[in-house]
């Protein structure tokens, strides 16, 4: 996601969300050091996944353009040449450089250095040494999307009939390129086995080819049951940190959403129920959504209801009576135009 | 079998392997389909009269690939099979199993023009990534075994030579793997980074040509070393990343290159429209300005897109991305660009219809094998071939039974190299020691003097430096440091050998120059130089290479003054 801002002479810069409040575009971070200039350097290091972690500092010398990977490579070089930290491509392409700066996750080729940097795994993956992770548990869940295509009709021949403006989500999912910072960055991620979330990453994979016109519907189906999708509760961490510029949110899991509300709708009962009611009613009616969600088997938990109607978290009798605010016009009409999901 | 490499040959040689019914298992030091040379496919060159091209066309790619690309040390037989395969088989065979070649929002399929053209998977100048990416998954869904971040450190034999396994590292746990198979393919690639500029990737160190050579297998045109020309030039991880310098899709403009005093001395789309890749035409230019004192080979000259608008480049290329990165004005300002090794032509010598090498037992595939240089559609073609290859030899191949003896020799020598007691320098410093030389003494120029020179190096290097080698850690988990000093001496070897086979060229030859002998020489050097294991060391053959489609049309000239 980004913010357009037209300068006097109308030109005009998009910055990224997060980016603008740190005032640190990026001709200003290219240009703050001079050649030479020591930056202070804190790696996380652990010999292995059960040992207790330890900080080390070191004194990098600046050089041009230098990218965090610079900066680990000059301490493998000159200062720990036993740091462990993985990277094969070093210009954006492999994605397994990933960690975490600051608390940001960056990929170490892609990122400019900045003065004082902490270095960290990524998060929410097992740590094998020092800043390697395990990629593992993502790979699985990747695997398990069966992120190909499984055509409903036969290959015609080459070239295929098939459009750009069709192609657009899965053309932007096709940048990706596996470097797990916004499965790191994820909250619901981070939550663990509490959800069946499959995470940003693998739901971008998957994308590819879930959003191609070309799979097939049931294949799209059967490959959306498994991702726990509506577990992602928009928080846009992941487009914020995607090194790819990929606007994970807006243009891959927001569409697989609709798909799966279109394909698979057991899944999209709480998100529909939702809608449904602010579509009725103008505002989330959060009683009518629990009876709408779960019938009533709801009226089994009639000691929490009375807890909540106490401190004016439901209002049962305006459920029951079915009251809409001014809103429910406006609400009806967003919810029902035909780009809506 | 065992494919070493997971790049576009040992991918495509795995998956032709499973589809004829023989069980591979990859051995990748990286991540299959994520490390090596393969992701940095830019764009796909079309072949043959495939998307409405021409005969021209057809036969300008032709030209273009036996003369610029491999200055006529390739066989075209092999070459004019291969443009044959990838017109026929690759591109719907690729399509059809979901890469996306890009489209405009009509539905036309977008092409650079020109005199060759090209099409892009998703987007150009990243075409490498969703090509390899869809392999990676192919490989899952077919079930093949991987061996991932699992270096191949050593061929096994069986007791008359033939081989029949490999001994890996695993490097995360550090645990010692053996496999046995009827027969192993090499497929680790083009790119060996041995230079202190190299477009190699973190886990290259030429352990092909190193393993290859040492189990006996005959090499070829070692010498043979591609250079990119604008490479970017800092900061050094971005060593790699190259203003690409191929017709853009979509436009009719190319990047352009300008020397220090501000002067355009290259521009692929005006200067030399026949060399879509024109990495070899650049290195030239470049050469004159370096000798007018007006750039260095190491930095010193610009190149961008100013002459061409944002959306212009930026619609179907990936090629604004890295200037942006640096907080630079797109496109009005140029990057400071260098010289970077790239391919290297030459490797594993191969019999081009089966790529059988001349042991027993070893198959090579792709950008290792010394039969012609890189795209990645060739390096795929390989793999098809060496599955067929293997497939029709599969009788004579018995599975590999324990060599106990090679395994133990093996296990020693990789324990030593851990738990080595060494006072002296760290192997990441020795590399960067020997790839200075590299680069100084055998790099874009030389000649016999400073070749000599790099010869004394080397075995300073082998001789002093390897056996005091010292590592900061000795766990086996996750310990590069101990991959690095594996990975050293695989280079020490293949620099030697690359060194001496400078040395016995005695010409001038497309991105071989010797300042000594700056002539090509048509007469005496249209042959292989083939280096060959013999008892107590080697020797050289020279074998002359048939020229059935396209000739050289002088015999003996300048090397500058050649276009290719």
């Amino acid at each position: 996601m980004s913010i357009v801002q037209t300068a006097a002479d109308g030109t005009t810069r998009a910055f990224r969300i997060g980016q603008t409040e740190r005032q640190d575009s990026l001709r200003a971070r290219n240009a703050r050091f001079t050649e030479g200039e020591l930056l202070k350097v804190r790696v996380r290091r652990s010999t292995d996944r059960s040992a207790g972690a330890t900080y080390q500092d070191f004194d990098v010398p600046y050089r041009k353009w230098m990218r965090v990977l610079d900066a680990l490579n000059w301490i493998a070089e000159n200062a720990a040449s036993d740091l462990a930290y993985r990277w094969f491509c070093g210009s954006k392409m492999c994605g397994t450089c990933a960690l975490r700066m600051n608390g940001r996750e960056v990929l170490a080729c892609w990122e400019a250095v900045e003065p004082v940097m902490v270095i960290e795994p990524l998060r929410n993956l097992p740590v094998v040494r020092d800043l390697v992770v395990d990629r593992a548990p993502y790979e699985r869940k990747v695997a398990q999307l069966e992120p190909w295509l499984e055509r409903a009709t036969p290959y015609p021949q080459f070239p295929e009939p098939l459009t750009h403006a069709s192609m657009k989500s899965a053309s932007k999912a096709l940048d990706c390129i596996g470097c797990m910072c916004c499965y790191s960055a994820c909250p619901v991620i981070g939550l663990g086995d509490l959800t069946d979330f499959a995470g940003p990453a693998p739901l971008v994979q998957l994308g590819q080819t879930a959003l191609d016109p070309r799979n097939g519907r049931e294949k799209v189906a059967r490959s959306l049951a498994q991702t726990g999708i509506f577990n992602c509760v928009s928080c846009y961490k992941c487009e914020e940190v995607c090194p790819a510029g990929i606007p994970i949110v807006s243009m891959v899991i927001e569409p697989l959403k609709a798909k799966a509300a279109a394909l698979v709708p057991h899944m999209a009962k709480h998100a529909l129920a939702l809608r449904a009611v602010v579509a009725a009613r103008g505002r989330v009616d959060p009683g009518a959504l629990v009876l709408r969600v779960q019938g009533l088997r709801a009226l089994a938990q009639l000691p929490r209801i009375v807890r909540l109607w106490l401190r004016g978290k439901v209002k049962p009798l305006r459920t029951l009576l079915g009251t809409k605010t001014t809103a429910a016009g406006a609400a009806r009409r967003l919810l029902t135009r035909g780009d809506a999901p | 079998m065992a494919v070493i490499g997971g790049g576009a040959a040992g991918c495509y040689a795995a998956l032709n392997l499973h589809k004829l019914g023989i069980k591979p298992l990859i051995i990748c030091k990286g991540l299959t389909g994520k490390s090596g040379a393969s992701l940095f496919a830019g764009n796909l060159v079309i072949s043959g009269r495939a998307l409405g091209n021409t005969e021209d066309n057809a036969r300008n790619t032709a030209e273009f690939l036996i003369k610029y690309h491999n200055q006529f040390l390739i066989d075209q037989h092999w070459a004019r099979r291969c443009g044959e395969w990838l017109e026929r088989v690759y591109y719907p065979e690729l399509e059809e199993a979901g890469l996306y070649f890009r489209r405009d929002d009509a539905g036309n399929m977008v092409t650079s023009p020109g005199k060759i053209r090209s099409i892009a998977a998703n987007v150009q100048g990243n075409s490498g990534v969703p090509f390899m990416d869809l392999r990676r998954k192919q490989i899952i869904k077919a079930n093949i075994p991987r061996l991932e971040e699992t270096a191949a450190t050593a061929l096994l034999r069986r007791s008359d030579g033939s081989v029949g396994g490999v001994f890996c590292l695993d490097t995360m746990t550090g645990e010692y793997i053996v496999v046995l198979a009827r027969a192993v393919i090499l497929a680790t690639g083009y790119s060996d980074r041995l230079h202190a500029r190299s477009t190699g990737t973190r886990e290259m160190s030429a352990d092909g040509i190193a393993l290859g050579w040492r189990a006996g297998a005959t090499l070829v045109n070692l010498e043979m070393q591609w250079w990119h020309t604008n490479d970017i030039a800092d900061p050094p991880t971005w060593q790699r990343m190259q203003v690409y310098p191929n017709p853009m899709l979509g436009s009719e403009k190319s990047a352009r290159m300008v020397n220090s005093a501000g002067e355009e001395f290259f521009n692929q789309q005006e200067d030399d429209p026949l060399a879509f890749g024109p990495y070899t035409v650049q290195l030239k230019a470049l050469a004159k300005q370096v000798r007018a004192g007006k750039a260095r080979y190491d930095g010193g000259y610009y190149a961008g897109f100013d002459h061409c608008d944002a959306a212009e480049v930026e619609t179907y290329t990936t090629y604004g991305k890295a200037y942006r990165q640096l907080g630079l004005d797109f496109p009005r300002q140029l990057v400071e660009t260098a010289v970077t090794a790239h391919y290297r032509q030459g490797g594993i010598d191969v019999d081009t219809a089966t790529m059988r090498s001349s042991v027993p037992g070893l198959y090579v595939a792709g950008g290792v094998g010394g039969h012609s240089n890189g795209l990645i559609g060739l390096a795929t073609y390989d793999g098809k071939v060496v599955a067929d290859g293997v497939a029709a030899d599969l009788p004579r191949l018995a599975l590999c039974e324990l060599p106990r003896q090679e395994v133990a020799r093996e296990e020693e020598r990789l324990d030593a190299l851990r738990e080595t007691a060494g006072d002296g320098l760290v192997p990441v410093k020795i590399k960067e020691k020997l790839r200075k030389v590299m680069w100084d003494k055998a790099g874009v120029e030389k000649d016999a003097a400073s070749l000599r020179s790099a010869l004394g190096n080397i075995e300073e290097i082998r001789l002093d430096l390897l056996p005091r080698m010292r590592l900061a850690s000795h766990a086996r988990t996750a310990n590069y440091e101990w991959l690095d000093a594996i990975d050293v001496v695989n280079m020490v070897d293949a620099c030697e050998l690359i060194v001496q086979s400078s040395l016995e060229r005695k010409e001038s030859r497309g991105p071989f120059f010797r300042r000594d002998l700056p002539q090509t020489d048509n007469k005496h050097w249209l042959t292989a130089n083939v280096l060959q294991k013999t008892g107590n060391g080697f020797r050289f053959e020279q074998r002359p290479y048939e020229l059935p489609f396209f000739k050289p049309d002088f015999i003996a000239k300048d090397n500058l003054e050649v276009a290719w």
